[in-house]
């Protein structure tokens, strides 16, 4: 593996950030060409490792991917250079964008053109929910699980953090009852891989 | 202190965020609705925004929110300080914590209690997708309905014109032409361009 010096890394996940919308599955699919393909700064496998890990930690895929791709190439500086790339085309895009939202919303020809663009957002969370539900797996906790935080967070007022949390809780107590009654097998984490090398496949996910 | 506030929430939604861009959107929502830092229409017009501009969705939405909260207050460098808060803070638990996890990464794929507590995370995370979903049918069919407090009698307006064209987009987002799907920005661009026309030019409203 060759050195990577802290300005290729700004540069190429500068350049992914301007260049890939939605953000997400879309944004690894252009990181996996480039980094893996073009460049031979990591492996396919290492690749792999990496989404399993932006997966499974909080924060927002692509960033977490470039986070642990900057720190694999030059530790913490590294890490941080490399968020700072992926982040810095939106934020200067949308810091710009916002003003101009805030002179026009009052217009009402750009109201007529949101009230017709919030029907299309519909549509792209609905995408958005289908997509994160054939990712789940299909047993009896998710089902219930789902329907449950559906219902507390859509009819009530109670914070969706204690919600997560409280489905963090739920998964270790069924993952302990488990590994009790099935000798230490490993859940999960063969899962978790599945997901991640499928959607490497399709890699024309929007978000 | 607004910064301090902002910084705060966003540092919890970075922390709380699994799974991605459309799983803050849940958390987003009520944040912005606690401390009514914007409308529900701005905010949902804005994720239609973030769709159509380049960079992670919900970086996208942190520096948009963290602008308008600060630009209200302070106005343009208020603005430009708010995004910095916002953004920094909803990036900065993912940082340290994708630092630590690297250093230690076999432990951490292999341990049950943090796959345990992912397998019981990711269902509540779906939940609370729809649950946002719902929240943004309601209010582009029913707008001014809260579903936390619904109302006896029905006083608002059914947007029928809405209704249509979501169930139009729907199929148009699943087609694929020579297997390529069609890309949200052009539909987002032609909802723009029938929204001006129906709305606007037509002025049908609901």
């Amino acid at each position: 593996m060759k050195k990577t010096s802290l300005w290729q890394l700004f540069a190429v996940f500068f350049r992914t950030g301007l260049f890939t919308f939605g953000g997400g599955y879309a944004m690894i699919a252009i990181l996996q060409e480039e980094l893996v393909n073009n460049r031979k700064w990591i492996t396919n496998n290492d690749m792999l490792d990496m989404i399993v890990v932006a997966e499974s930690t909080p924060g927002v895929i692509a960033v977490n991917t470039a986070t642990s791709v900057g720190y694999k190439q030059r530790g913490v500086l590294g890490a941080i250079i490399a968020t700072l790339g992926v982040i810095l085309p939106s934020f200067l895009i949308v810091s710009a964008l916002s003003y101009v939202i805030s002179a026009f919303q009052s217009n009402i020809w750009y109201q007529s053109a949101f009230k017709g663009i919030q029907a299309c957002v519909t549509v792209l969370v609905v995408n958005a929910f289908t997509k994160m539900f054939k990712q789940i797996q299909q047993d009896v906790y998710n089902y219930l699980a789902l329907v449950v935080a559906f219902a507390v967070a859509t009819f009530t007022n109670f914070n969706v953090i204690f919600l997560i949390l409280s489905g963090a809780v739920c998964g270790l107590i069924i993952t302990l009852i488990k590994s009790k009654s099935t000798d230490d097998k490993p859940l999960v984490v063969a899962d978790t891989q599945d997901i991640a090398s499928q959607d490497d496949q399709t890699g024309e996910v929007d978000q | 202190m607004i910064y301090l506030l902002l910084f705060w929430e966003y540092f919890k939604i970075g922390l709380f965020t699994i799974g991605g861009g459309y799983a803050m959107l849940p958390m987003v929502i009520q944040v912005v609705e606690k401390h009514q830092w914007l409308t529900t229409d701005q905010l949902y017009n804005f994720i239609g925004v973030a769709e159509s501009t380049p960079g992670p969705f919900a970086i996208n939405l942190a520096t948009f929110v963290g602008t308008m909260v600060g630009n209200e207050q302070f106005g343009f460098w208020g603005g430009v300080l708010g995004a910095v808060v916002a953004t920094f803070a909803v990036v900065l638990p993912s940082l340290v914590i994708i630092v630590i996890v690297s250093k230690l990464l076999e432990q951490f794929k292999s341990s049950k209690y943090v796959q345990g507590a992912l397998y019981g995370i990711r269902p509540v995370v779906v939940g609370l997708v729809l649950s946002a979903m719902i929240g943004i049918a309601t209010n582009v069919v029913l707008p001014n309905v809260d579903l936390t407090n619904i109302p006896s009698s029905n006083v608002t307006p059914f947007n029928w014109v809405s209704l249509v064209m979501m169930c139009a987009f729907l199929p148009l987002s699943r087609l694929k032409i020579k297997g390529k799907k069609v890309h949200p920005i052009f539909m987002i661009l032609l909802s723009a361009g029938l929204g001006v026309l129906l709305f606007g030019v037509c002025n049908i409203s609901g």
